[in-house]
């Protein structure tokens, strides 16, 4: 037991934090408790050093509890990840707390610890149970996370279609999880991936297969399993959103990318075509449907659809290249979503609004925030030098490459589909840049001021963005390091 | 090469002045001109201790870097060409242009926007460097459009006058259609010879002197089309006497010493390219230019407009030396007047600015008595304009006829001659009305010699335009035009070369100079209005008007274009943009509005959906 610990300290750390806060619910007063969110950042922090200084549970390589945990390349990259984006939440999360009802802060701090555990075991699930088990554990987190706010209808109607969404997406996924082990006797990615090159022909088998991938769909909010992710986005508050846009979707990309290319590449390698049209739809549906949206935080949620899509877009390459640019595009998506959604929960906290013309005449009221909302949606359109610019050129490099070995025309089909997403999306992202700078309707100029908290994330987010796009060497052969996890799926 | 880094200096020098100055010292008039000052200063004494260490003639004769490389056979480089024709303009550029920057200083100095003004100055600096230094057509290219900038950014300098804003205007516009020729013979030079080198070029048409091929002309006469925008020759002479809206120095910089002669400097730069075709077309059309303005200059009152159109009538000299194979006589020219012109604009700044801003001639008159220095300064300059031996215009100027008396080129030869007595009388005309006669108005009364900061580059630019035939210049381009025969030595041999070696020219030189004199002596020595009207008729108001090439213009091309711009504007703002992207756009939003519908908010509707969609997935893979 005790070598074990030394493979998951990191999650039990983490779980303890959250108890941590919630105990410390019941002796701070009311109006301090905002302040507890600084004890898990400082924490948080504290883990992240040791991640990154290659001390920590996380660096050490290998596998226990009957190989259903791994530790390697690719969970040490996610890890960090999540911890990352984690602290830059609760950052977000503590100047959001009085639009919480009085006091109930450090709980929510602690839900978005525990969802961070879950997200810190997907990113080292293994096996099939270790797979649902986490899942769950950050749904469930988020199911109480998007209905925070108890007193909004919104937020209530938001937490339901999330509960009941989410477990019919459940049920699929067990299901799928029963008919695997029925037909092979394997939970086991290592194990699996041995046997499942037998049972390319059994349809229960894929049967199995894919209803486990229509609940990670569920979670990344691919099309046609993306119904939830507006109204969602939306109702939730805007740290949950946040969190739900950048570590949920992340962990279902973590869990995709194992399952098929660790659990069953062989028969991954047939479904390239289904890949490339699911990826080609959800991109242009998220595109499309964000056109007329007026609401920022739904037109944000239409926006991570499209995101997806492009993010699919790489693993439906099949190569090593699509599996690093997916991650690197999701560090690049990581400090650009919170950007504007800092500048969200900033801006629209005090408003009765959440619709884009709250943000009329920001470049007077705070040009630090217009700068951050500006560079954020210029990097979500992916114009250089920003991250997103960078992640996009590599993931659309990743698809080329495929193309050029496999002679698979899909392939061009679905980078010009890609292509097209992105020039729709620069009139949405752009409608945003314009209201902030020239529209005439700004009624209220009164300047915001910020915390010095809030400036440091501002600031951190920005940094990020540009470190990202203009030197990506670092974070890439972090992610080429990780995606070498993987065999090679396509000869 | 000793002294590699001493070129890069010269050349980046200005640029940072002019980084320095826009970023920093805007607020601040006095450092921000001593920063642009001293940059052109030490690129001036730079420049001269490069020369002292490597000769005008280096042995090697280009430094460069490898700058783009786009795979295959497209490969630039940012090199600098050092050879005697470029170290000359070198000097010239960082010499004649010192004592502008150091004059300027006085000149501006009430101006609110000085330090804008002198952070303009560095930009230009550093692109006609650019020009000179570049040792490829791309570079070349990219200087000359950098110099067209800042040569609109100085025109329009007091942008608060429309007039100055349009006359930007139209020198930036009326440039561009130059240079557009002037790309397309640059890519037509690539296209048949593979290089933009061009010592790669020079090398490759000597070796095979039909390499160009059918197209040889065509191509040399294209690259002439930046010459033609750039050194302003007819039909596109009309934008520089427009020009002189920008503040006098500017004028005695750009729009005389420097700029306008980048079109001769680049024609000399690239003889090798031109067929003995593309040479005569060449030539007629310098030896036209220069007769059609010194025509314009005789009947012009405002002072920087007469000394405008004396430019335009000695570029076209120039360019008609090189048209006659002459590259020496025109290099010659264009360095002696370089001094003496940008002397005439500066002492006619001291002038305009002792009148308090009055540029009509006939508000001046008797000024020799109030402005001394700037009298003499400015006879110095006429006389030495005129040709009068043995001052530098003189022996340039019969360089150049004696090119085209030896090429046997009479009809040439005979404008030529006939120009020089136009360019006595229009010079001296101006001279008599300023600087004798009668005060014609108030102002001139009360007028005053200028500061020393003025003066001073005068007397300099004075003594230059004085010897500058004497000091050997012309043997030092000879470096890069060789020519058969020996060369006189010695100073006294220099005063009397021009008689020795072509005597019909040099003699009917001065006889057209005395003419030209005498004529302007008998009219206007002692006028008070022009007497030339009466005795002219029609043709002085012809000239007056500028022969109306403006109204030409104005009549057909501008009109025309005015036309096809807005039948384009139709075309793009009913077909492109309402047709085409209007129904692009449309549908897409359409599509979205539709789509949005299926977001009904309904949670039973969406479960539906969600099993709909597992349902599509799982046909798609297993329903085979």
């Amino acid at each position: 037991m005790n070598s074990s610990l030394n493979f998951i300290g990191m999650e039990v750390s983490v779980i303890g934090l959250g108890l941590v806060l919630m105990l410390a619910d019941l002796f701070v007063p009311a109006e301090r408790r905002r302040f507890i969110g600084y004890l898990g950042i400082g924490v948080l922090g504290l883990l992240l050093l040791f991640s990154l200084g290659g001390d920590g549970s996380c660096s050490t390589f290998g596998s226990v509890f009957n190989g259903s945990f791994v530790n390697d390349p690719l969970s040490l990259f996610f890890k960090r990840f999540f911890l990352v984006a984690a602290i830059l939440v609760l950052f977000i999360a503590a100047e959001f707390s009085d639009r919480l009802s009085e006091g109930s802060i450090a709980e929510y701090y602690s839900l978005i610890v525990f969802a961070l555990a879950g997200m810190l075991f997907a990113a080292s699930a293994n096996d099939f149970v270790m797979l649902f088990v986490s899942v769950e554990l950050i749904t469930i987190t988020f199911y109480v996370l998007v209905s925070y706010q108890r007193s909004k209808i919104a937020a209530l109607e938001a937490g339901v279609k999330y509960l009941i969404l989410g477990a019919l997406s459940s049920a699929f996924m067990v299901f799928g999880i029963a008919l695997i082990w029925g037909t092979t006797g394997k939970l086991n990615f290592t194990e699996l991936a041995a046997v499942a090159g037998q049972y390319g022909d059994s349809k229960i088998f894929l049967l199995g297969v894919l209803l486990v991938l229509v609940g990670l769909g569920f979670k990344i909010a691919a099309f046609p399993f993306q119904i939830w992710a507006p109204d969602v986005y939306q109702g939730a508050p805007t740290p949950t959103t946040a969190f739900l846009a950048v570590g949920s979707k992340a962990a279902g990309f973590v869990l995709l990318l194992r399952v098929l290319f660790s659990a069953v590449p062989s028969v991954t390698a047939q479904w390239g075509n289904l890949l490339i049209v699911i990826s080609g739809i959800t991109i242009l549906y998220g595109n499309l449907c964000a056109l007329p949206q007026r609401n920022l935080k739904r037109l944000l949620g239409y926006s991570s659809i499209s995101h997806a899509g492009y993010l699919l877009l790489g693993v439906a390459a099949l190569n090593a290249s699509g599996q690093a640019a997916i991650l690197y595009y999701l560090a690049g998506y990581l400090f650009t979503v919170l950007a504007g959604f800092l500048v969200i929960a900033l801006v629209l906290r005090h408003l009765d609004t959440e619709d884009i013309s709250g943000l009329a005449g920001l470049n007077q009221r705070s040009p630090l925030l217009a700068a951050t909302m500006t560079i954020s949606m210029v990097s979500l359109a992916g114009i250089p030098p920003l991250a997103g610019f960078f992640g996009k050129f590599l993931l659309i490099k990743s698809a080329v490459e495929a193309a050029q070995l496999t002679c698979n025309h899909g392939y061009y089909c679905l980078i010009f589909t890609a292509l097209a997403g992105v020039v729709i999306s620069l009139y949405y992202y752009f409608g945003v840049i314009k209201v902030m700078y020239w529209s005439k309707e700004a009624k209220d100029l009164t300047i915001i001021e910020l915390s010095a908290p809030a400036k440091v994330t501002a600031w951190v987010c920005i940094l990020g963005i540009f470190w990202l796009g203009l030197f990506p060497n670092t974070v890439l052969n972090m992610a080429n390091a990780a995606a070498a996890v993987f065999a090679v799926v396509v000869k | 090469m000793k002294y590699e880094i001493l070129p890069w200096l010269i050349l980046f020098l200005p640029l940072l002045s002019a980084a320095v100055i826009t970023l920093f010292t805007l607020r601040c008039k006095t450092t921000s001109s001593l920063i642009s000052i001293g940059a052109i200063v030490a690129g001036f004494v730079m420049t001269v201790v490069f020369i002292n260490a490597n000769g005008f003639h280096p042995a090697v004769s280009e430094t460069m870097t490898n700058w783009l490389n786009f795979g295959g056979p497209l490969q630039i480089d940012f090199g600098l060409k050092l050879d005697a024709l470029s170290l000359m303009m070198l000097l010239i550029v960082t010499g004649v242009g010192g004592a502008i920057h150091i004059y300027s200083y006085g000149y501006m100095d009430e101006d609110p926007s000085k330090a804008r003004f002198f952070a303009f100055l560095s930009l230009f600096t550093f692109s006609m460097l650019g020009i000179v230094l570049a040792n490829n057509f791309v570079m070349m290219f990219i200087f000359w459009e950098l110099v067209g900038v800042s040569s609109y950014l100085l025109i329009g300098f007091w942008y608060e006058k429309p007039s100055a804003g349009d006359a930007a205007k139209k020198a930036f516009i009326t440039n561009r259609l130059g240079d557009f020729g002037f790309l397309a013979g640059i890519l037509m030079v690539w296209g048949l010879l593979g290089s933009l080198n061009f010592g790669v070029l020079k090398g490759a048409m000597e070796t095979n002197p039909a390499a160009l091929g059918c197209c040889a002309t065509i191509a040399g006469l294209l690259v002439f089309c930046g010459a033609v925008g750039k050194s302003a020759q007819f039909p596109l002479h009309v934008w520089l006497p427009d020009a002189m809206e920008g503040p006098t120095p500017v004028s005695a910089l750009i729009h005389a010493a420097t700029m306008v002669a980048a079109g001769v400097y680049m024609l000399c730069r690239t003889l090798f390219l031109y067929t003995p075709d593309a040479l005569h077309v060449i030539a007629y059309i310098g030896g036209f230019t220069a007769l059609l303005a010194a025509l314009i200059a005789v009947q012009q009152n405002d002072i920087k407009r007469i000394i405008a159109y004396s430019t335009l009538s000695q570029l076209g000299y120039m360019v008609m030396a090189v048209g006659l194979a002459g590259p020496t006589p025109a290099m010659f020219h264009l360095t002696t007047h370089a001094f003496f012109k940008a002397l005439l604009f500066l002492s006619a700044g001291s002038v305009i600015l002792g009148m308090h801003h009055e540029q009509d001639i006939w508000q001046m008159g008797n000024l020799r008595k109030k402005m001394p220095i700037t009298f003499v300064t400015f006879l110095i300059g006429a006389l030495a304009l005129s040709g009068l031996w043995p001052l530098s215009g003189f022996f340039s100027k019969d360089s150049i006829l004696g090119q085209a008396y030896g090429q046997h080129n009479y009809l040439l030869f005979i404008i030529g001659v006939f120009i020089a007595g136009l360019t006595t009388f229009y010079t001296f005309r101006l001279f008599f009305v300023v600087f004798f006669g009668q005060e014609k108005s108030k102002a001139a009364s009360h007028a005053h010699e200028s500061s020393l900061v003025i003066t001073l580059p005068l007397i300099v630019l004075a003594v230059f335009s004085a010897i500058g035939g004497l000091i050997g210049i012309e043997g030092i381009y000879h470096y890069n035009f060789p020519i058969e025969g020996e060369q006189s030595a010695g100073f006294i041999a220099a005063l009397f070369e021009p008689f020795k070696a072509s005597p019909v020219a040099a003699l009917l030189g001065l006889l057209a100079f005395a003419i030209g004199l005498v004529a302007a002596w008998a009219l206007y020595a002692k006028a008070a209005t022009d007497p030339l009207p009466a005795k002219l008729g029609g043709m002085a108001t012809a000239m007056k008007n500028k022969f109306y090439f403006d109204e030409l213009y104005e009549a057909t091309f501008i009109r025309a274009h005015d036309g096809i711009a807005a039948v384009v504007n139709w075309i793009d703002q009913w077909i492109l943009e309402g047709c085409g992207i209007g129904l692009v756009r449309g549908g897409t939003n359409l599509s979205g509005r539709m789509l949005r519908h299926l977001q009904t908010g309904n949670l039973q509707t969406y479960a539906f959906l969600f099993v709909l969609g597992v349902s599509l997935v799982l046909y798609f893979v297993l329903r085979k």
